[in-house]
């Protein structure tokens, strides 16, 4: 018997930068189909390879994972809007429960 | 941008951009340092702000121009240097009523984050930089007056320009210090924490403005200030509370600003992604945490400071070479009666009390003290700070 498929979860982490920062976790096989959606959206990841970091930096959402890609810190800017994350969850096939 | 590119200096941990020593801290404590002197009632810390931010940059952006080019490419020069070192994205040229705008802001980012919407403005320091920028490109004295702003909902940021000013520039005068800093000491390592390769990643890492100037990085976001504006604004605001006799309160209230950045700043950089990725797998005790943050600092060009004794979780001692705070009170001032340190004298406090307290950030704040036992603008080898828990 085959199980359900299980969506990406999350955990709220702290950020100075904005209260609304989570972290999304996602199954293994999933995570690098997931960087290459956000790179088409959003850009291309720069990669800091002193601290092991990617990265995608865009006007209203920072993605930040160390260098396996998973979890991926998601970081608002003031300019986030509701619809901004709505979007991204898409991206990330997350649905809040 | 080659002209902004950053000279580190791996003896002394000094960061060098476009001719000036640059010391990067984040918005909580640049945001902190403006409150602190923009509501003290003794004082106007607004002009202090407003007039060291001018006279530092006036030298900074004249030392980037070229004397052949005309106006207009010196303000685009003027505009990407405000956006390297972080400050957000400013357009210089003015609009036919006379104003210029921002459409990020650091100081805005900053404000939001540690205290909320505010009814006035906050970006004073940008106001000092505008009449900088324009004075170098133009060779014109302006008054750059805040008009709307993005910390009270405006949309964007703009400035009044006021063509009708007599008063010059002050000059950024400084005299020579003959100091040869102490290049090795008795200091504590851990065993497990490389601080030699945390600071090689932080030099390594591009920490200039992204597409809207801004820094966000280690959960924060991140400035390239000049050492000689810190200088200046906390000189003269002890000077000037000084006179009111309220130097005491106005060392407390930096010293303050300095703990609570180290509380904050440590905190989003220990929850950071980076952290994670390089520092994280190093921590195998609660001390490796104070030992990695040190070298953090370190890299960020603070100053080159170490562990010289650290017993116990109640008690932690340091040692600087040679911490901007000191020095730039011997250029500006010459020898000082008492320790000048405040930055790093409440960092020390944070440090201990992030690291081995309990309870929230605010619970924690307070419950350390630091005395600065020696001090380089004293005219001590190096500036001493022994960190203990008071409650």
């Amino acid at each position: 018997m085959i199980a359900p498929a299980r969506g990406p979860t999350r955990v709220r982490h702290y950020a100075c930068i904005h209260p609304e920062t989570y972290k999304y976790f996602f199954a293994k096989h999933d995570v690098l189909a997931v960087w290459g959606r956000l790179a088409a959206i959003y850009g291309e990841p720069s990669v800091r390879p002193g601290f092991g970091v990617i990265e995608i930096q865009s006007e209203r959402l920072i993605l930040r994972a160390t260098t396996g890609g998973n979890p991926i810190t998601v970081i608002r800017t003031r300019r986030c809007t509701s619809q901004d994350v709505e979007a991204l969850h898409r991206v990330f096939g997350f649905e809040l429960e | 941008m080659s002209q902004f590119q950053l000279q580190f200096d791996p003896r002394s941990y000094r960061r060098t951009i476009a001719g000036k020593d640059v010391i990067i801290h984040c918005h909580h404590y640049n945001a902190r340092v403006q409150r602190t002197l923009e509501s003290a009632v003794a004082v106007d810390g607004r002009a202090i702000i407003r007039g060291a931010a001018e006279t530092v940059f006036a030298e900074q952006i004249a030392q980037a121009l070229r004397d052949a080019d005309d106006s207009e490419p010196k303000l685009g020069v003027a505009e990407q240097l405000y956006a390297q070192l972080g400050y957000g994205r400013l357009v210089l040229t003015p609009t036919p009523q006379g104003r210029v705008h921002a459409t990020s802001s650091h100081y805005v980012e900053g404000w939001l984050a540690g205290f909320g919407a505010r009814d006035e403005g906050v970006c004073t320091f940008t106001e000092g930089y505008i009449q900088a920028a324009i004075w170098a490109a133009t060779g014109e004295l302006v008054h750059a007056r805040e008009r709307e702003c993005m910390a009270r909902g405006d949309a964007q940021c703009v400035f009044e320009i006021d063509g009708g000013r007599t008063q010059a520039i002050a000059a950024n005068t400084k005299q020579p210090v003959a100091f040869e800093p102490r290049t090795t000491g008795e200091y504590l390592r851990s065993q497990h924490v490389d601080e030699p390769a945390i600071i090689q990643a932080l030099v390594d890492m591009p920490i200039h403005g992204n597409a809207e100037g801004l820094i966000p990085a280690f959960s924060v976001y991140l400035a390239n200030t000049p050492a000689d504006y810190y200088n200046l604004i906390c000189i003269r605001f002890v000077e000037q509370m000084s006179a009111h006799g309220r130097d005491k309160a106005a060392k407390r209230m930096l010293i303050a600003d300095g703990e609570t950045c180290a509380m904050n700043t440590f905190r989003g950089i220990m929850n950071s992604v980076e952290w994670e990725g390089l520092v994280a797998p190093m921590i195998h005790e609660p001390r490796d945490n104070i030992f990695a943050l040190v070298a953090i600092s370190n890299g960020l060009g603070w100053g080159n400071w170490h562990i010289t004794a650290h017993p116990s979780a109640e008690t932690i001692e340091f040692e600087s070479l040679n911490g901007y705070e000191a020095l730039g009170y011997r250029e500006y001032r010459g020898r000082a009666s008492d320790p000048t340190c405040f930055m790093l004298t409440g960092v020390a406090a944070g440090l201990l009390e992030l690291v081995y307290g309990v309870g929230t950030i605010a619970d924690r704040l307070g419950t350390c003290g630091t005395r600065e036992t020696a001090c380089i603008s004293r005219g001590d080898a190096t500036c001493g700070f022994a960190v203990e828990r008071s409650q």
